[in-house]
């Protein structure tokens, strides 16, 4: 773990001495070095539950997926905000990749994390560069309303988890999660306990984000810069499902009745938000309300608390972060195009930029979930689930694959058949570094299609 | 001019040649087609001053925001998009939901498809997950 949390701390000494005419090479260079180390990590050694050289930071089946993402996206934002950020001083470019590495420690941290106080501080922790970076460097005005929703939704889902913890602190002595699994199942039968169940998942419910409390997602989404796009919808949604599912582990007795609710919103939110997809005139709204869509599947599989489920959460969480920040990309280069997000402005660009169209053709078709695909994998395997939980539910996750299959399409022929507008011109080709940023983005989804015990998690 | 006219020549003592062409074109239509409504000249013969002027003035503005976009259009050394205020206002009427007021109908369906179906949805499961 130090291997790879040193270096990404020796990130910011090279951010700020490097000369500014080798900044971006060496920030690319480093950020790439770091992602190839965390490779190293799915390497699966031991077959207990944790493997860990010291007291607080750890690895394990169920994280390592999610750390290594973490690492590989890194390079990915620093690829894809080098046109956008060009034009700014120097000092501010330092800037605004200093906070992209902060994000990356401070979720490294946490995903890390053996403590729960620890997972929490990295948890809001992540908040604050987070919000620097779509509040300042944000296009819109609406960026200020948008951050705002951000903090203050994911803020107020989270002091109760801090509560939450601090009880529990109190009641078991200790809040590491190596100590906790063996701990006794505890009696969870009164009102007051069940606030506490409610406390300890709500934060990771507005994070993941639920359907009832998916309000800032459309908002962050859209008015954050690239780099802020990609991580939040790779990284940052997938800190909520993790800590849901460290979480569960210890709210036992009490699930069986009060994730109920928490289920029927995330099911019913997988159809209305696929359902507001169809109708969004902004392409990255659009790319945004999928990911809620895709989410709400994922918190489903996990309250469902069965070791498919589990493992079909993970694997949609990887397969979605991989997928869903590759088509915020290819979103921002339309943008940078045309300045502008609309979808029926930007239309017909396959014979414009025919490589690209193989690009949005593939991300589109791994966002409807196509076969060999992870993304299907996880998808079927908590439909199965929730099939076995209940059989009515099949009618929920069916319909919201058929809308799912719908809205991707409709992304992808909007944007790419239809006729070119006459009155664009000027669109630059695009840049190797373009291209390079997409096959990062999707060649991993592709080869784990090859390979993919890696994200099963406990379920090997 | 209408070109379906004969040029009549005269010669002049001069020597000039001078080309007089009919006043007005002869169109018929053809037998069971209708005249187009700009040819037909019930349209012309009862229209009011003022609604002559207005429409050439409406006329005037079209051509120069038609001569505007053109001139746009064929700019060689434009690199940027042309901006279309209509898409904008689209957008912005289409993003922002200024639109919506909670008004009894808008309530009933938030209630129908955002509400009702948490309850229903817990019912059914209940009742199959009991059972």
């Amino acid at each position: 773990m130090l291997k790879v949390l040193i270096p990404t701390i020796m990130l910011f000494p090279t951010i700020w001495l490097t000369s500014p005419k080798w900044l971006w090479t060496t920030t690319t260079a480093h950020s790439l070095l770091i992602a190839s180390i965390s490779l190293t990590w799915l390497k699966w050694t031991s077959e207990t539950g944790w493997t860990s050289s010291n007291m607080y930071l750890a690895k394990g089946p169920l994280l390592t997926p999610l750390l290594v993402l973490t690492c590989w996206l890194l390079p990915l934002m620093i690829l894809a905000s080098q046109n956008h950020i060009n034009p700014e001083p120097i000092s501010r470019e330092r800037l605004y990749i200093t906070l992209l590495a902060l994000l990356q420690t401070f979720l490294i941290m946490a995903f890390g994390a053996t403590e729960i106080i620890m997972f929490y501080i990295m948890f809001e922790a992540t908040l604050i560069p987070t919000l620097i970076i779509i509040t300042r460097w944000g296009n819109q005005t609406e960026r200020l309303n948008a951050g705002t929703y951000f903090l203050f939704y994911t803020l107020a889902g989270s002091l109760p988890l801090l509560v939450a913890l601090l009880l529990l602190q109190q009641s078991t002595g200790t809040l590491s999660m190596l100590v906790l699994q063996y701990s006794q199942p505890l009696q969870l039968n009164s009102w007051g306990h069940m606030f506490w169940w409610a406390g300890c998942l709500i934060a990771f419910l507005v994070k993941m984000p639920l359907y009832g409390v998916h309000l800032w997602l459309p908002k962050a989404h859209v008015e954050a810069p690239v780099a802020g796009s990609m991580v939040l919808a790779a990284v940052l949604l997938k800190l909520g499902g993790y800590g849901m599912m460290r979480m569960m582990v210890m709210l036992d007795p009490l699930s069986k009745e009060l994730a109920y609710p928490f289920i029927i919103l995330a099911l019913w939110g997988i159809i209305m938000t696929g359902s507001i997809c169809l109708r969004q005139t902004d392409l990255k709204s659009l790319i945004a309300y999928s990911s809620v869509s895709h989410m709400g599947l994922v918190a489903g599989g996990i309250l469902i608390q069965t070791p498919w489920g589990f493992s079909g959460a993970i694997i949609l969480m990887i397969a979605h972060g991989l997928v869903s920040s590759a088509l915020f990309c290819l979103a921002n280069t339309a943008y940078e195009r045309t300045h502008s997000r609309t979808m029926i402005l930007a239309r017909g660009l396959q014979v414009i930029f025919p490589l690209t169209a193989v690009w949005w053709f593939i991300a589109n078709l791994a966002n409807l979930a196509l076969p060999p695909l992870p993304n299907l994998m996880g998808e079927l395997m908590i439909i199965t689930t929730l099939f076995n939980w209940s059989p009515w539910t099949i009618l929920l996750t069916g319909l919201g694959t058929l809308i799912t299959a719908g809205y991707s399409l409709y992304m992808f022929l909007m944007s790419q058949r239809g006729p070119t507008p006459n009155h664009i011109m000027g669109l630059q080709p695009f840049h190797t570094r373009e291209h390079l940023l997409m096959t990062l983005h999707l060649i991993p989804v592709i080869l784990l299609v090859t390979k993919p015990e890696l994200m099963w998690g406990w379920c090997y | 001019m209408m070109r379906g006219a004969q040029p009549i020549r005269t010669l002049f003592l001069s020597g000039h040649v001078f080309l007089l062409f009919a006043v007005m074109a002869t169109y018929k239509e053809a037998s069971l087609a209708t005249r187009p409504k700009t040819l037909d000249p019930a349209e012309y013969f009862n229209l009011s001053p003022d609604y002559r002027r207005a429409e050439e003035k409406r006329a005037a503005l079209r051509a120069q925001l038609k001569r505007q976009y053109l001139q746009q259009l064929n700019n060689p050394h434009r690199k940027e998009l042309i901006e279309d205020p209509a898409l904008t206002r689209w957008t912005y009427a289409r993003t922002n939901n200024n639109y919506f007021r909670p008004t009894a109908k808008t309530s009933l369906i938030g209630g129908l498809f955002g509400v009702l179906p948490l309850f229903a949805l817990y019912l059914v499961f209940k009742t199959d997950r009991v059972s």
